[in-house]
């Protein structure tokens, strides 16, 4: 009997999950201890029962109905995001939230999960060939439509996060390597492009040798290149039509001192939370940092400084054990299933997963720049913590039909 | 699928778990490197972020007279405090008519406080009446940010005002925060004048701070750790006066009985401790303590009669005959003449074709007679004998012309005329022995205080060891919990028992002898030693001395008193000192009533020409 369940039930998977969102209740709770604390904990307890729920029915929603689904689903989500460009409400500088009533959520959120689908679901279909232009682009399209719709209002850490599922997916799905280049090429340059001319001229030499290494055809190389060339070019003018808080994060990510008490804040604060936690921090509810509020908003993007200052490095680690073991087993599971579909959609949801952890941690780290992402199944909020659940239900479904075609 | 050969192959599989594995090491790396490597300073970090100290202000030590009296005191002091990020502007009319402070210098105020802390609570305003206190009680609620504190300041339980020996302390001005540095700041109470400023080291305690933690907003949010770091403030040291308090009381009583203006001083020969230091004019110095109001500081500093100036220690007058025994000390010292030796006072000296008068016609005269009724006549010609250059040697082993190193405050060095400063004042060959003649009689350009002429009779009065003269004698030294006392210098004034003795005598005989200048001086049942002297006064009326000790063959005290514009110094200056002898050596007096005649006088108007030290 419980073998039987060990081999369709994907426990591993719930227990990270649960163990995850436990930590991150903990870590709410005490991030807002003083601040109304009963609220914002009350409501995060409410999602997080939702988020189980929603997990669950996700895990057990028959595979092949998910697959004719994904691209509704797809189309759903990209009028949601229409939707909140039109009528949203506008918090923190962003126009991404909206509701009805006491409810509401992030569209963004649902559609990170119904890009995958759409993403795989496009991918597995029999007809795609990833050497197809044609096809290419639309991959990118399927991605691209709902990342502009979300850079419009404008969120540029949900855009990041979008952008950087591709990469992953099309590896898995078989893209050959000049594929990938090509994309990540256009990256690189506009990375080097924020950083001066030095660095720019240098990001240019590395996509250009990558190009040529990986080339099969001279003028799609040159194409590629040329492509490239012009995105790193127009970064710039793009920095400058940013907002500036954005701007800001990032020149205070370049120049961390530029701003103590601005925009450099944040990451410094963070650091000395994380940093004076020590080798088993200061205890729960103990931590001077997250109790005096000195990290703002602690509990959506910085909320890895709480079980980093009051568990310290044992605590901090156990965080990101669990998460790196969630990452792998969605890898094993996405190998492990004989569907494409699923497979494919197992990468994606790994790889936003992933992204989401490296440029959380990282930034309250100091270093990545702070783009604000939030921690799954940690930061504070309902659409996210719901979705995220719902993408781990997805890998439990994924490993319970693992043996479907 | 068409193009399936590269899909999910193993070879993919291990690039992403490596991926995966990368970033899961990338991250401990840095978890490690911030809480294992650096975790130090970025606990130090933390923790200066999230506490603030507030200071605990110390009592100030009290100060004692020689028996154990006290003389100041602490009292409780409410201080009105204000959180600058707290405070609602709306109420600043209202608070103004509290306080009368005008709004403007509300703001001023808090405008300095917020740039010390927006957060932390500073002080608007000092020694606020119990009544405006009750008031902001009342409306508390309504004054966000406002709140009071309990301090401490300064009170007088005696009758003695000691004015300018207590000195007193004063909110730190910004000049001075700019120079003494961290210990203090602003509001902060520092010793000013007197023993209040030469001991505020000892005397200020040391500040205390209660921990608190506060938020990202610099708000206190509560007690850090319970209080377990918390250091609680130091009462200062107590010093210990050689002071008789009563003896203060009584002396300052006689000038104010008489309304002079002038100075006593009185000493204890055997140490050089101070047993009273009266300047007259003089103030209440509880006026100062909390806050002087400005029209009352305004008053004292432009008053005429100048009560802020310390008489006793900064006036340079000439000592007059007082100063007779230095000359006689040197004749008798380098041996050009002893007791035998004798000169006929015709009444007059003449020299070159100036003749100088003497009061009286004293007729044959030897150096004890000379002393006893102070002949002019005698002293005059024995300057031509012992010679300036000597007579500056003696006058400088007596301490004149030097500061006396007292431990109260500012002080003149006087002025004791030599060669040198002739040479410099009038030019080399410019100036002749005529111009030494008045200094014989102490007269000229000779200038003491009466603090030096004190010390100096203490050293005819105790045989010839000229003390460091002190206010302090202990240190109450609350660190290790003992009474210290304070080392002080001697010298010898180098002076054979034979000198002594024979100079001891005329000043016996001043007081005790018919014939002698001071009989106004006697005590009965006690022997006791003096000089009276006149110091002309160009400016007007001439200025009273009269220096003595008692009693004669164990002195206890030494005095000095000089009164200004009080004519001579036998008939006014010599009844108060056999009042204060008395007083001293008895603990009361023993005569019915003083016998010295009060004269009414405004002291505020009689004290003219002061002879300030620059």
């Amino acid at each position: 009997m419980i073998d039987y369940f060990k081999e369709y039930f994907d426990f591993k998977a719930l227990f990270l999950c649960v163990a995850l969102v436990t930590l991150g209740l903990l870590s709410v709770y005490s991030a807002t201890y003083d601040v109304g604390a009963g609220a914002t904990f009350q409501k995060q307890v409410m999602w997080a029962g939702i988020g189980f729920l929603a997990m669950l029915v996700t895990a057990l929603l028959p595979l092949k109905s998910l697959q004719r689904l994904a691209f509704p689903i797809y189309a759903g989500s990209l009028v949601l995001l229409i939707v909140v460009l039109l009528v949203g409400k506008t918090t923190s500088g962003s126009k991404s939230w909206f509701g009805v009533g006491g409810l509401g959520g992030q569209p963004s959120e649902i559609a990170k999960v119904a890009a995958v689908l759409a993403l795989a679901a496009f991918l597995s279909r029999t007809t795609t060939s990833l050497s197809n232009a044609k096809h290419l682009l639309i991959a990118f399209g399927i991605v691209l439509v709902p990342s502009v719709l979300i850079l419009a209002q404008p969120d540029l850490g949900t855009t990041v996060v979008f952008s950087a599922m591709l990469l992953p997916v099309l590896y898995w799905a078989g893209a050959k390597n000049f594929v990938l280049v090509a994309i990540l090429s256009p990256i690189i340059v506009a990375a080097g492009a924020l950083f001066g001319t030095l660095a720019f001229l240098f990001s240019i030499g590395i996509a250009g040798v990558l190009l040529y290494i990986t080339r099969e055809n001279r003028f799609v190389a040159a194409v590629a290149f040329g492509l490239t060339l012009a995105v790193g070019l127009s970064v710039q003018a793009v920095y400058e039509r940013m907002p500036p808080y954005q701007q800001k994060r990032i020149d205070t990510f370049l120049n961390p001192n530029l701003a103590p008490r601005g925009a450099g804040y944040n990451v410094l604060q963070s650091k000395v939370a994380i940093g004076s936690g020590g080798i088993f921090g200061k205890g729960y509810l103990q931590g001077t940092q997250t109790q005096l509020n000195f990290i703002p908003e602690q509990w959506t993007d910085f909320i890895f400084c709480v079980p980093g200052e009051e568990f310290g490095f044992v605590g901090a680690s156990v965080v990101l054990i669990f998460f790196t073991a969630l990452l792998l087993h969605g890898v094993n599971v996405a190998g492990m299933s004989k569907n494409r579909f699923a497979s494919t959609s197992a990468v994606g949801i790994t790889g936003i997963l992933a992204t989401h952890m490296l440029i959380n941690i990282g930034m309250s780290m100091g270093i990545l720049p702070v783009i604000g992402i939030p921690l799954p199944f940690l930061s504070y909020g309902g659409s996210a913590l719901i979705a995220n659940m719902m993408m781990v239900g997805l890998l439990m479904n994924f490993y319970s039909n693992r043996k479907e075609h | 699928m068409i193009h399936d050969e590269y899909f999910g192959t193993p070879e993919r599989r291990k690039i992403l778990t490596g991926i995966i594995l990368l970033i899961f090491a990338v991250l401990m790396v840095r978890l490690y490197q911030l809480q294992l490597l650096y975790h130090g300073e970025l606990d130090k970090k933390s923790e200066e972020n999230s506490i603030r100290a507030l200071v605990k202000e110390p009592i100030r030590g009290y100060i004692y007279d020689r028996n154990g009296k006290m003389i100041v005191d602490v009292g409780p002091s409410y201080t009105v405090m204000v959180i600058p990020a707290e405070f609602d502007r709306s109420n600043l009319p209202f608070l103004s008519s509290i306080l009368e402070m005008e709004p403007r210098a509300i703001e001023e105020r808090i405008a300095r406080a917020r740039a010390y802390s927006p957060f932390l609570p500073s002080r608007l305003k000092r020694d606020v009446d119990i009544k405006s206190l009750a008031t902001i009680e009342e409306h508390l609620p309504l004054f966000s940010g406002i709140s009071y504190q309990v301090e401490s300041k300064r009170s007088y339980p005696t009758p003695a005002h000691a004015a300018h020996l207590l000195g007193y302390s004063r909110e730190i001005s910004d000049a001075q925060l700019s120079q003494v540095g961290e210990y203090y700041r602003q509001g902060d109470v520092v010793g000013i004048a007197g023993l209040e400023a030469r001991y505020e080291n000892l005397l200020r305690g040391e500040k205390g701070y209660e921990y608190v933690s506060v938020n990202s907003r610099g708000q206190i949010i509560g007690s850090f750790e319970d209080g377990g770091r918390d250091v609680t403030s130091k009462e200062g040291f107590d010093l210990i006066l050689g002071m008789d308090v009563d003896l203060q009381a009584f002396a300052e009583s006689l000038m104010t009985a008489h309304a002079y203006g002038g100075a006593i001083v009185a000493m204890d020969p055997k140490n050089g401790a101070l047993l009273a230091v009266v300047s007259k004019p003089d103030f209440d110095p509880a006026i100062m303590s909390g806050v002087t109001p400005a029209e009352m500081w305004g008053r004292l500093n432009t008053d005429e009669s100048k009560p802020l100036y310390n008489r006793a220690t900064l006036t340079r007058y000439p000592p007059g005959s007082t100063f007779k025994m230095v000359l006689a000390a040197a004749a008798l010292e380098e041996g050009i003449i002893d007791e035998r030796y004798r000169i006929n006072c015709s009444g007059g000296f003449r020299f070159g074709n100036r003749v100088w008068k003497d009061l009286h016609v004293h007729g044959s005269t030897n150096v004890i007679e000379a002393i006893q009724r102070s002949c002019n006549v005698f002293f005059y010609q024995l300057m031509f004998k012992v010679g300036f250059e000597k007579w500056t040697e003696y006058g400088r082993r007596f301490g004149f012309g030097k500061p006396t190193g007292i431990d109260t405050g500012e002080e003149t060095s006087g002025l004791l005329p030599s060669i040198e400063y002739y040479d410099a004042r009038y030019g080399k060959g410019k100036w002749t022995a005529g111009f030494t003649v008045s200094l014989a009689i102490g007269q000229g350009e000779v200038g003491v205080s009466p603090l030096q002429m004190v010390r100096y009779i203490a050293a005819l009065a105790n045989g010839g060891t000229l003390h460091q003269p002190h206010a302090v004698q202990y240190i109450n030294n609350k660190r290790v919990g003992k009474v210290e006392e304070i080392p002080r210098d001697a010298a010898s004034v180098g002076l054979s028992a034979r000198t002594m003795e024979l100079i001891r005598e005329g000043m016996r005989r001043v007081v005790q002898e018919p014939g002698g200048t001071a009989s106004l001086a006697r005590i009965k049942g006690v022997v006791s030693a003096g000089k009276t002297g006149t110091a002309e006064n160009p400016h007007g009326e001439d200025h009273a001395w009269y220096v003595g000790f008692s009693p004669f063959d164990d002195p206890r005290i030494a005095v000095a008193i000089m009164l200004e514009n009080s004519g001579f110094g036998g008939s006014k200056a010599a009844p108060l000192a056999g009042l204060i002898i008395e007083k001293y050596l008895y603990g009361q007096l023993r005569r019915p009533t003083p016998n010295a005649a009060p004269i009414k006088r405004d002291s505020t108007k009689a004290i003219t020409q002061v002879i300030l030290e620059h």
